[in-house]
């Protein structure tokens, strides 16, 4: 059975949760629920509320993302 | 996280594949003007049970059918529904089998044709011999060490090449004890080749062909959750095999 890919949505951090969560309003307005990727991780980069980033979303739960990118 | 499977997982799912290439092959015999889909996907899911194994769509969550049978301008998740077949239309079926823990995934697109038809629409038999040289070329391109980003172009040049699209959303996947597993493998090449994961030893993965004659954006149809159609109402094609990358190259599991 064929699987819907995932996809990239940008979105402005507007808060920060326990065990770098955030809270996330995408462009459309939607407010979702994302963990930041073990990329980010390793390198030591930082996600503050007010910071515009990408998120990597599943068509399958648009409820949760993956930040992926912080834009400078 | 991308599942490995070990020896013994692979031979459990080379016999999974088995089961679903004969039982593809023998419904794909039945394609025939007069014939229902809901008739060829209750043949598939009789030889599935009757070969060992389980319909493995079944196990998808909303989904009751063996089978996907998509005519003519739909994509991909078309329900079987009472549709008598005609003479000329573009059938893919994609089925799955769930064996000891196992799924493969398999799809083949067809014309249906009565016996004694001569006409050669050659238009459509080129879009579909596309497809399969598609798959073939992103089958060849899964060598170990190799990127996902390989099978994607492999896939992607050959049936962009002849004039067709590539369906964007919808991409292959990794498979083994769920249907859908990591990683993607769209069948276009969406950021650099080394960016994509390396394929491993272990890794077993359906590639999928999904493309359209017309123009690549589809649309979900029919109310019924599930049908994706063409927007522009032409014919989409899927070919579909599950591969497993091994020390000794690239085996095809659904034959």
């Amino acid at each position: 059975m064929a699987h819907q890919g995932s996809f990239e949505a940008e979105g402005v951090v507007k808060e920060s949760l326990p065990n770098t969560l955030f809270r996330v309003e995408l462009i459309n307005g939607d407010l979702i629920l994302c963990h930041l990727s073990g990329k980010m991780r390793m390198n030591y980069i930082k996600i503050l509320p007010g910071d515009k980033v990408k998120v990597e979303m599943t068509p399958y739960d648009k409820t949760k993302g993956r930040i992926v990118y912080r834009s400078k | 996280m991308i599942n490995i499977k070990n020896e013994q997982e692979i031979k459990i799912m080379t016999v999974s594949g088995h089961i679903l290439a004969e039982t593809l092959f023998e419904v794909l015999k039945h394609v025939k003007p007069g014939v229902s889909e809901i008739e060829l996907d209750k043949l598939a899911d009789k030889l599935i049970v009757e070969k060992g194994g389980e319909p493995g769509f079944k196990k998808v969550k909303g989904y009751h059918h063996a089978t996907c049978i998509s005519t003519n301008d739909v994509v991909v998740h078309g329900i079987p529904s009472d549709y008598r077949l005609k003479e000329g239309d573009v059938i893919g079926i994609d089925c799955g089998v769930y064996y000891k823990g196992f799924h493969t995934d398999m799809s083949e697109t067809v014309r249906v044709k009565s016996q004694k038809s001569k006409v050669k629409n050659d238009q459509v038999d080129k879009f579909l011999e596309t497809g399969k040289k598609a798959l073939e070329e992103g089958i060849k391109a899964a060598k170990l060490g190799n990127h996902v980003g390989d099978i994607s172009k492999a896939i992607q040049d050959i049936v962009e090449g002849e004039g067709y699209s590539i369906v964007r959303s919808l991409v292959g996947h990794g498979v083994g004890r769920d249907l859908h597993e990591e990683p993607e493998v769209p069948g276009y090449l969406a950021e650099n080749i080394e960016k994509t994961s390396v394929l491993r030893k272990g890794m077993t993965i359906a590639v999928e062909v999904i493309y359209n004659m017309g123009k690549n954006e589809i649309v979900l149809a029919n109310d019924d959750g599930w049908t994706i159609k063409t927007k522009d109402g032409n014919f989409s094609g899927v070919f579909e095999r599950t591969i497993a990358i091994t020390e000794n190259g690239t085996v095809v599991l659904t034959k």
